[in-house]
């Protein structure tokens, strides 16, 4: 077996998230999603609509450029569309899947991407929760990805809901008039993490290899769900690789987890 | 038609302080960072910057000490973390944050742009901006009775813009994303476009169809080749990575940042003189 990093795994993990013929957005700054939706066209989901936050639709670069908003995503693209008209198609229920980042995230999956602290005096003032508020209310379903699970990631509470993912618990979208199921996935450096249908909570679904239950716990500010048998994330496979390799020659998917 | 050609300086007798100043393109893509550059040097402060996900534009009017208001979805400077400025001057309460999503800019200046007071859309319920925002009301559909959110409408007193080409009146051909670059100037009360070249008035008219933006919706047009730099521009030049992560590094600290200003910014007599500091063609 190939020895892959950690990031070449999440991308993976990612990319197993998109089915084949769903529409498909990411947003800015998003390196390991962007990842994942070439390499699923590529693989599993050739008949996926990619849409990403340079406005193409179906990108098809010579190499996985840093910035996700670069024009160098236009090669290879079937057509360039204004972001608004790609939210215009969201509100209609017509996009199935977009990929979110957090700075802290709940059990509920509520994420935080704009203040630690109070708003209007805060600690840290973060970039912002760029689509977060609206496409986690509107997109069919919602992945998040974290690059360093910690407990100041996992927390009992966010300080700030920029996203929303099931709010107090069940049934709270539902009052609220949300019109997308929430969150489905969270995928970080130690595993793959996903919600209970009753309680909304969120569980473990698995672990990274040489990731061990005890290490999430101490890792997790909140209680996860945790099943009987703790399955083992399945590896990348050699043709996965090779593509996530080739397609990110840079190696962009590395930049997070060097600083 | 008016012939529109100015420069940096003559455009900018368009914006005045307390402007409401949206700026287009997003990231390190197209922002018109020439024109942010002689704002600095002219001074103009007071200002309420508007943007969707913006990054180095935003940071350097916010280190010059010339906003007091943000209204944006993201300013970050990317795979290079924060905007030093904008965190540190939120996190000091020197300038207000009015954080939008993007929806919410885009309904904002959509609704702007259509002469209406507001937009309804759906999400954002559940979130915490729904806290921050005066200009965010709950309404129900007049006719199934669907709970929607009003986004109030942005008007911006000046938008700017950075373009591949333009003719002398105003004409624009816009390459590649739009962002909201259209619609934040058909929304604004004033407009400037800079461009990387003017092109003579007969290519516009040989292809009416490339037209992103007419001249009757533009007020100033700024010739400036490499106007975006160190963002990027569709078919021209890709963002300058090392100029950017120069910047990120030097304003990590105030007195990093007074240096980056001076070099790049103060001590430059206009755009020629910048375009030769950092070198390249």
């Amino acid at each position: 077996m190939t020895e892959y990093s950690i990031a070449e795994l999440m991308a993976v993990c990612l990319s197993r998230e998109i089915g084949d013929g769903e529409v498909v957005l990411q947003g800015l700054y998003s390196p390991l999603p962007m990842l994942a939706c070439l390499l699923a066209k590529k693989t599993h989901a050739p008949g996926a609509v990619y849409i990403n936050v340079s406005d193409s639709i179906d990108s098809d670069p010579d190499y996985l450029p840093f910035s996700s908003a670069d024009p160098k995503l236009h090669k290879g693209a079937v057509g360039i569309i204004p972001l608004c008209e790609t939210f215009d198609l969201a509100q209609q229920g017509r996009l199935d899947l977009i990929f979110l980042g957090a700075a802290q995230i709940d059990q509920y999956g509520n994420t935080n991407l704009s203040v630690i602290g109070d708003y209007h005096r805060p600690k840290v003032r973060l970039p912002g929760g760029a689509a977060s508020s609206f496409l986690c209310a509107v997109a069919r379903r919602t992945v998040i990805w974290v690059t360093r699970h910690s407990p100041r990631v996992f927390v009992e509470r966010v300080d700030f809901i920029t996203g929303q993912g099931f709010l107090d618990g069940p049934g709270r979208r539902e009052e609220l008039g949300l019109p997308g199921e929430g969150p489905k996935r969270v995928v970080t450096n130690l595993g793959v993490f996903g919600f209970d249908e009753e309680t909304k909570r969120m569980k473990i679904e698995s672990l990274h290899p040489g990731v061990s239950l005890e290490q999430v716990r101490e890792n997790t500010s909140f209680e996860l769900i945790v099943p009987e048998e703790v399955p083992l994330t399945s590896p990348p496979t050699e043709e996965q690789l090779e593509l996530v390799r080739r397609m990110d020659p840079y190696g962009v998917r590395e930049i997070e987890f060097r600083k | 038609m008016k012939e529109k050609v100015t420069d940096l300086k003559g455009a900018l007798r368009l914006l005045r302080p307390g402007d409401k100043l949206a700026l287009g393109g997003v990231g390190r893509n197209r922002a018109p960072m020439a024109l942010v550059r002689e704002i600095i040097r002219e001074e103009i402060g007071d200002l309420h910057l508007i943007g969707r996900e913006k990054g180095m534009d935003f940071d350097l009017l916010i280190g010059a000490g010339l906003v007091r208001k943000v209204s944006a979805a993201y300013v970050g400077l990317e795979e290079f973390g924060f905007a030093s400025n904008f965190r540190r001057a939120a996190e000091r309460g020197e300038i207000e944050v009015e954080e939008h999503t993007c929806g919410t800019v885009i309904s904002a200046l959509r609704a702007g742009a259509m002469g209406l007071p507001f937009l309804p859309m759906k999400g954002v319920f559940g979130s915490d901006l729904m806290k921050i925002h005066d200009d965010f009301k709950e309404i129900s559909c007049p006719f199934t009775g669907e709970r929607l959110l009003a986004v109030q409408a942005i008007v911006p007193d000046v938008a700017v813009i950075h373009a591949q080409r333009a003719d002398r009146y105003g004409n624009v051909q816009l390459k590649g994303s739009l962002f909201e670059d259209v619609i934040m100037i058909r929304a604004a009360r004033r407009r400037i476009v800079t461009v990387e070249e003017i092109i003579p008035h007969e290519e516009i008219k040989a292809r009416p169809e490339e037209t992103t933006i007419p001249y009757f919706l533009v007020d100033a047009v700024v010739e400036v080749p490499r106007g975006a730099h160190p963002t990027s521009c569709y078919l021209c030049y890709g963002s300058d990575r090392d100029h950017m992560a120069e910047y990120a590094g030097m304003s990590r600290t105030p007195e990093g940042f007074r240096e980056y200003l001076e070099r790049y910014v103060l001590s430059v007599k206009d755009h020629g003189e910048y375009l030769r500091r950092v070198g390249g063609d």
